[in-house]
């Protein structure tokens, strides 16, 4: 300490132009700082989405229900995932007595489903909610089996509006 | 570091000795510390720096027809783009037997979507018949290429005075098409 002190006598450094900028960038990352939801806390796979570059619009982010289609990167099992944006909604879907899933699922904030569940799924999603959007987020990865499968669902439930989640070119 | 060397900050002796005496006298050697305040600060700077998301996703919208809907369609309007299970992608116009699907590349694509559309100025419908087995990622490269197209055709036909209107299905494949295109 006295060796540094004998070497620059008297050394200040001004920081408070430095702190200033230091707490205005803070500020600003505060501010837009956005966190995990629920439903990207509880998933297990991660999407690799495909690149698309005429694409404008920006995805809702309230009525807004998600088929996730993800490849799990443990087991390698392609599956579709449900989940609604609404908590209120959630309630109200999940817990209806038509559709047949084991009860701790309904619990849950994302649910693991096949192709039947799916679209009783997506029938009581449109009666909870006629303002719903639907988007597809799915892996790029898969073959466009699900996707078919998906969209014959859909049109059953006369969801007949959709998107496709994609990236932005870079 | 040197945490507290700076608050024992000596008088500047160089200085002309006015203005040390004048700044003295204000606030005799009235320095603040900031050297944990600056780290934390930078701690919660760099967590917010690297929590955040900047980009968020994008979408595409598509829609497909109601059950109950059924469309007549004049032969020669109908555009067909094939899409076989190694990802080579065919069209044909009006009936298969009449013209044979031909080979084109996904380039091509979005200059053959506006040329057929221009030809019969805004009438064409397009169908897109894609393999199950064909991936996720081509099916959106296919769609974003027609998007293009789209957007090329809006400008084109708007500087005629005309409105575009999309006529576009997704329609499953057939085994039909299946067994026309394995020799192409």
């Amino acid at each position: 300490m006295s060796k540094l002190k004998k070497k620059r006598p008297g050394f200040y450094l001004d920081m408070t132009p430095l702190v200033d900028i230091a707490f205005l960038l803070l500020t600003f990352f505060m501010f837009t700082a956005k966190f995990k939801s629920d439903t990207e806390n509880e998933q297990k796979f991660q999407i690799k989405r495909p690149i698309a570059s005429a694409d404008t619009s920006k995805l809702p982010d309230k009525d807004l229900a998600t088929i996730k289609i993800g490849i799990d990167s443990v087991t390698n099992d392609t599956a579709y995932y449900y989940s609604l944006s609404n908590e209120a909604d959630r309630k109200t879907v999940y817990s209806s007595d038509k559709l047949q899933i084991p009860d701790e699922m309904r619990q849950k904030v994302i649910l693991k489903v096949d192709i039947k569940t799916l679209e009783s799924l997506l029938k009581q999603t449109r009666m909870a909610n006629i303002r719903m959007r639907f988007a597809i987020d799915a892996d790029k990865r898969i073959s466009y089996k699900w996707i078919e499968d998906l969209m014959e669902a859909m049109r059953k439930a006369n969801a007949t509006i959709f998107n496709f989640v994609t990236d932005k070119q870079t | 570091m040197g945490g507290g060397g700076s608050l024992a900050r000596e008088p500047k002796v160089k200085r002309g000795s006015f203005a040390t005496v004048r700044k003295k006298k204000k606030r005799v050697g009235f320095v603040l510390d900031m050297t944990p305040l600056v780290d934390i600060a930078f701690l919660l700077l760099t967590f917010f720096m690297l929590s955040t998301t900047l980009t968020t996703p994008q979408t595409m919208e598509m829609s497909v027809p109601p059950e109950t809907e059924n469309v007549d369609v004049k032969q020669s309007e109908l555009m067909t783009v094939l899409v076989r299970d190694d990802g080579q992608i065919f069209k044909f116009i009006g009936d298969k037997k009449t013209d044979p699907p031909t080979k084109i590349s996904l380039k091509e694509l979005r200059a053959v979507a506006v040329t057929e559309n221009m030809r019969i100025e805004n009438k064409l419908i397009m169908s897109l018949r894609i393999s199950p087995k064909v991936s996720y990622d081509l099916v959106i490269k296919i769609l974003d290429e027609l998007n293009i197209a789209e957007s090329e055709l809006t400008q084109r036909l708007s500087a005629k005075g005309m409105k575009r209107e999309r006529k576009f299905a997704l329609t499953p494949m057939t085994p039909e098409d299946v067994e026309d295109l394995k020799p192409l």
